[in-house]
């Protein structure tokens, strides 16, 4: 079982690292479907699709970003009592309030799935809008993304879990980009 | 179970998680899901938590988020804002405080450059308070100045609070970034006044430049003030498209990050390390506010659906007859409580769509009430024991700040911002007036 969860955390991690690490570029084709909206806008003809575009951009960017988003540990967490605790108390109580998250997710991932179902049927489900794109590729990138996020959520699951049985697994929400870095804080 | 009872169960159970210190987006997100599966079943209960990913997706001035995070990693890690520093360092110097007041000038340019206190916070932190320090400035003052400075962030256009307000509120964000334009100049106003006057009192606390720092060359001086150009340059880059109607506000905030980008690489300063921060970081705190932004649309529909709202308007007013005003005030003042424990974050998802709709069903104006909010989010980001802005000083600050200093520098300036507050509780001008001309209301 110990095996077992190690070999997933890796996995899982390195995963949602790699996808992270590309997804975090978004943000410059966000800024270019925006620029070229403008241009178009003031000299040519507006575009139709730019506006959506960039939509279903952002949407990818933060669906499949949010695993690494969770293994920087930028998600804030309310500190009034947490911040005071040991290292091994957190994993603990996280351990267990980590449930929450998965349900979260898990509720997320059903609806998901319904409605990506339900964007196939019917000669397929369109926007609309004047543009009227199909909504299947963009559901399935949120489904995707809800599913990655899942798999984050168990491997800090099974982290907190290796982390109390006194496996080392590294610091908890730590961004390990920073550390190589060297920066010396926020 | 009554409608009322439900959401009371939702409420509390959502702040006992929080205090587990699960992840706020996880908490809100579960609470909102199981609520809205009891009560709706698998019948338009389980999607909700799905729903609320199209509302966000549809939410078109969502995508300046991103942009304006972006813009304020790029200040801060690229440190282009240095000149200008220096530029109110020699301007300012000859005056008694003149050093802090010009931080507050500093800090109010760098608001209207970004959209969140970050950036304020750092370049002050970083380049502001060591020079101030040396030049004996007393250091309880110069922390708060940096700390309350640096606030102004979110309220001077372009503001990150203000847009998920506007999410929230359904409200344009044009109208609001431009309420805050006046109050948030009246409050720096009103810090400088504080400055001065403590200054005048007591010359100790800023003292004068000795005057070989002030003897510099008139042609050396002016050419400081070139540094100005930079957030003008930034500033107008964004706002021209868009006050002329060529571009929407979305389109702006991505030319306004080029800019800032541009800008970087025009002074030589985008490394790639500062290349690659921003993007890691900004991809970071995007994804913490989309994501706590999900879970909060999500419970935000459940208490739509419970019409929690008219339960709770019913409950002030009619049982305990208080008129709305009183019920406003009494809003503020729990604002400020809970902010002071909870996350800033935390407390724009949680107080949002319980307060916003309430304060709309009594009758007052959102526009109006966004400006009153975001001032209740700086004074909530500053108080201890929890706030954003202590523990980002406590990390950046010098070491011979310590956090009693920290601790104890906010309260003049927490009371010059309930001050301002008052002003625009009780003169909504203050707030509506750019708004309702430029709209022509």
């Amino acid at each position: 079982m110990i095996g077992f969860m190690k070999t997933y955390v890796r996995h899982i991690d390195r995963m949602n690292f790699l996808i992270g690490r590309v997804v975090m570029y978004g943000i410059f084709v966000m800024m270019g479907i925006l620029l070229w909206s403008s241009i178009s806008k003031t000299f040519f003809l507006p575009s139709l699709w730019t506006l959506e575009m960039a939509q279903f951009a952002m949407v990818a960017y933060y669906m499949l970003g949010g695993p690494y988003s969770i293994q920087m540990g930028s998600n804030v967490r309310m500190d009034l009592l947490y911040g005071e605790w040991s290292d091994n108390r957190k994993a603990q109580v996280d351990a267990i309030t980590v449930m929450f998250l998965i349900v979260y997710l898990a509720f997320l991932l059903w609806g998901g799935w319904d409605s990506l179902m339900y964007s196939f049927q019917y000669g397929g489900e369109r926007s609309s809008s004047v543009w009227r794109p199909y909504l299947w590729p963009v559901k399935s990138i949120m489904v995707v993304g809800i599913f990655l996020m899942l798999l984050q959520a168990i491997s800090e699951f099974f982290k907190d879990i290796l982390r109390i049985q006194g496996h080392d697994m590294g610091p908890k929400d730590v961004d390990e980009t920073r550390l190589t870095n060297g920066e010396e804080n926020a | 179970m009554s409608y009322e009872a439900i959401a009371i169960l939702m409420f509390s159970s959502m702040m006992l998680m929080l205090l587990t210190g699960q992840r706020v987006f996880g908490a809100i997100g579960f609470v909102a899901v199981v609520a809205a599966f009891f009560l709706w079943g698998d019948r338009g209960g389980y999607d909700l938590g799905f729903a609320a990913a199209m509302k966000l997706m549809k939410w078109y001035p969502l995508l300046t988020l991103p942009m304006f995070i972006f813009m304020g990693y790029i200040l801060s890690e690229s440190k282009i804002a240095d000149d200008l520093y220096r530029m109110f360092h020699v301007w300012m110097g000859g005056l008694s405080g003149g050093l802090a007041v010009g931080t507050i000038g500093l800090m109010v340019l760098i608001s209207a450059m970004n959209g969140l206190s970050v950036a304020g916070m750092a370049i002050g932190a970083t380049i502001a308070l060591p020079e101030l320090l040396r030049r004996g400035y007393d250091k309880v003052m110069v922390t708060g100045v940096i700390q309350a400075g640096s606030s102004l962030g979110i309220l001077v256009p372009p503001s990150v609070v203000l847009v998920l307000y506007a999410m929230i509120a359904r409200q344009p964000v044009g109208q609001l970034w431009l309420a805050g334009i006046l109050p948030g100049l009246m409050m720096a106003g009103l810090f400088i006044i504080y400055i001065v006057i403590r200054c005048w009192m007591n010359p100790k606390l800023g003292p004068v430049l000795p005057k070989e720092d002030r003897d510099i060359p008139l042609g050396e001086k002016l050419k400081l003030l070139s540094a100005g150009l930079l957030p003008l340059f930034i500033f107008f880059a964004m706002m021209i498209p868009f006050v002329n109607g060529w571009t929407s506000l979305v389109e702006s905030s991505a030319i306004g990050a080029i800019a800032a980008f541009a800008a970087a690489v025009a002074k030589g300063r985008m490394t790639r390390r500062v290349f690659e921060t921003s993007v890691r970081k900004t991809l970071g705190i995007s994804c913490m506010f989309m994501w706590i932004i999900l879970a909060a649309l999500a419970f935000g529909a459940v208490f739509d659906g419970l019409g929690a709202v008219k339960a709770i308007e019913g409950l002030f007013t009619e049982r305990l007859g208080l008129s709305p005003w009183m019920i406003l005030i009494l809003m503020q003042l729990s604002f400020i409580l809970l902010g002071t424990f909870l996350d800033d974050t935390a407390m724009l998802v949680i107080v949002a769509p319980l307060y916003v709709p309430l304060v709309g069903a009594l009758g007052f104006d959102l526009i109006w009430y966004g400006v009153l909010y975001t001032i209740t989010c700086q004074i909530a980001y500053m108080t201890p024991p929890f706030g954003y802005n202590l523990f980002l000083m406590r990390a950046m600050a010098p070491p011979e700040i310590t956090l009693r200093d920290i601790y104890t520098s906010i309260a003049p300036f927490v009371l010059v911002m309930a001050l301002a507050l008052t002003l625009v509780m009780i003169f909504p001008q203050i707030a509506l007036w750019l708004p309702n001309t430029v709209y022509g209301n």
